[in-house]
């Protein structure tokens, strides 16, 4: 110990292994293991009435996939808030920090954490429809589709993800857990509905309301065959730089300057 | 070695830290000592890259702390103990910081075992720890990555007498084996055990700063006297300055200047002998009643 201070020639944290980290911290609390594994067995739950009691008709593989996506995007999100702000509700981040000073490197690993974790929920969500699919039509001898379009596929991801990110911008903007939480339902709730009468009061801001309104953008993605018009990924790429990119970048250089304590 | 150059930090109109300049050796102890609110730990979130200085630098080993490659494993940092997930248990806060550092699971078992926390222990949730409890998980994590330097802001806080006793043999060997330690306290008393340096800190700037024997040898005389008010008459008509230091008066004078002057005048007195560590208590008491509450209950139980 009698060498110099510090050894600048150490290997820095690997990002993986941050990442690494970040996941865990969604599991190993008794609160956050439930809450995850709540996801699922509702999903499971949803999937079991979807297969035995809803009525004939909503059993094809697609309708499983849309149902178990829905529920990830209203819950999903909120894992993602929580691996955000409870580093400010716990206040942690003084340790996180410490640990990592390197502010960005961190986000980035919540970040890959999140998504990471969102896409094996994903996967899980597709086994759950494939056995609902399966159950329906073996147990229940009801007469299914097993089709999948691949753009079912892909807007299932798309609009999954979409979801996801909001949560984490809206974390990392809002820094606070109930606030995140609820923001994000007003956002994907009570804004639509706002910009919409808006719109439909007067007459040019009614005309640019489908590009600048997020949820109405999302709407191809999980209505009709799921193919998207040229004009309607626009849509998506305008309100989703509204509402998406632009509080996701406020929400990171926001964390990068504030003060830990 | 820590040193701080010209720190400055200012919140608004309100000035937390203002131009703090000091060094902490290898092989020391330094003692950061200030009443709740002087800037301790300010200046310790600036040192760690949590809060930005509004000007000045601070540096560990020549650079930033954020310049440090993985710097939990080279300087441990604990700024609050309380800052943990209440819902984790204790084991898994260090796992956390061990995977976060790369060290093996080992090394949690080793921290647990060096700071006295049982196994059972370990399995409980945070949020039922004690105080002290809390501080020797942080203790452990800081020591995780078998730092070089330590930066502690209250580490005594909380610890029961047997608890302060064991965290003060833990910095010495840690320094006598060349580690550098800065840690905080409100508390005169667990800076004067512990420390080998001793910076004073109140309303953001530095007041003192010094080896302990400098600063708690003190200089001038302490007198009592049967009649106070006769020996002030006697100081003030010999020219001798002086001012209430607990139930006598301390003066600048020697012991000698003091008695001739008592003499002289016939007091008859108590007590007369070298001052001992009143300098940096009076001015640590007198730093503290200007910043706390208690400075009007002082004042009315004086009057």
């Amino acid at each position: 110990m009698s060498a110099p201070a510090v050894d600048l020639n150490r290997p820095s944290i690997p990002l993986g292994r941050l990442v690494a980290v970040e996941a865990r911290k969604v599991f190993d609390t008794r609160a956050s293991r439930w809450f995850s594994l709540s996801i699922l067995g509702l999903v499971l739950l949803v999937m079991v009435l979807q297969a035995f009691v809803f009525v004939d008709g909503l059993q094809d593989l697609d309708m499983f996939l849309a149902f178990s996506g829905n529920i990830l995007g209203y819950f999903l999100p909120i894992v993602l808030i929580m691996l955000v702000t409870s580093e400010w509700g716990q206040r942690t981040a003084l340790v996180t920090f410490t640990l990592e000073p390197r502010r960005g490197r961190v986000v980035a690993a919540k970040l890959i954490a999140g998504l990471l974790l969102s896409f094996a929920a994903f996967a899980l969500a597709f086994l759950i429809s494939l056995l609902g699919t399966f159950l329906a039509s073996s147990v229940r001898g009801l007469d299914v589709s097993w089709s999948l379009e691949g753009d079912v596929i892909r807007n299932f991801l798309i609009s999954n993800t979409i979801a996801v990110l909001v949560g984490f911008a809206l974390a990392m903007l809002l820094g606070n857990t109930a606030a995140a939480i609820v923001g994000y339902f007003v956002y994907t709730f009570i804004v639509p509905i706002v910009i919409n009468l808006l719109g439909s009061f007067v007459d040019w801001f009614g005309d640019i309301v489908p590009w600048i309104e997020f949820s109405s953008a999302q709407t191809p993605l999980v209505t009709g065959d799921g193919s998207l018009s040229g004009e309607e990924w626009a849509h998506l790429a305008t309100s989703g730089t509204i509402w998406l990119v632009i509080p996701l970048v406020v929400g990171i250089l926001r964390l990068l300057r504030r003060e830990v304590k | 070695m820590i040193a701080v150059e010209h720190l400055s930090k200012t919140y608004g109109s309100y000035q937390a830290l203002n131009d703090v300049s000091f060094v902490c050796r290898p092989g020391t102890v330094t003692g950061f000592l200030g009443p709740n609110g002087a800037g301790k730990s300010t200046a310790m979130r600036i040192m760690t890259g949590l809060t930005p200085a509004s000007s000045g630098v601070a540096t560990i080993g020549g650079v930033a702390y954020r310049d440090i490659p993985n710097p939990s494993s080279q300087v441990g940092v604990l700024l609050d103990a309380s800052a943990q997930h209440g819902g984790r248990t204790g084991r898994e806060v260090l796992t956390i910081a061990a995977k976060t550092m790369g060290l093996p699971k080992s090394r949690v078992d080793e921290m647990l075992a060096l700071v006295g926390l049982t196994p059972s222990e370990a399995k409980r949730r945070v949020r039922n720890y004690s105080l002290g409890m809390r501080q020797r998980l942080g203790l452990a994590q800081t020591l995780l990555g078998d730092p070089s330097v330590l930066i502690l802001d209250e580490p005594a806080n909380g610890l029961d007498p047997a608890g302060i006793h064991w965290m003060r043999s833990l910095l010495r060997s840690f320094a006598e084996k060349g580690g550098t330690v800065l840690l905080s306290s409100h508390l005169l008393h667990e800076i004067e055990v512990i420390a080998d340096e001793i910076i004073v800190i109140g309303h953001g700037r530095i007041v003192a700063q010094g080896t302990k024997d400098e600063l708690l040898k003190g200089s001038g005389t302490f007198v009592r006297a049967l009649d106070p008010s006769a020996l002030v008459n006697a100081l003030v008509s010999a020219g001798i300055e002086s001012h209430v230091s607990g139930a006598g008066l301390a003066t600048d004078a020697t012991a000698e200047q003091v008695g001739r002057a008592a003499a002289a005048a016939g007091v008859v007195l108590l007590e007369l002998r070298a001052a001992e560590s009143a300098n940096l208590e009076e001015m640590f008491l007198q730093l503290t009643s200007d910043t706390q509450r208690d400075a009007l209950a002082t004042e009315g139980a004086r009057a």
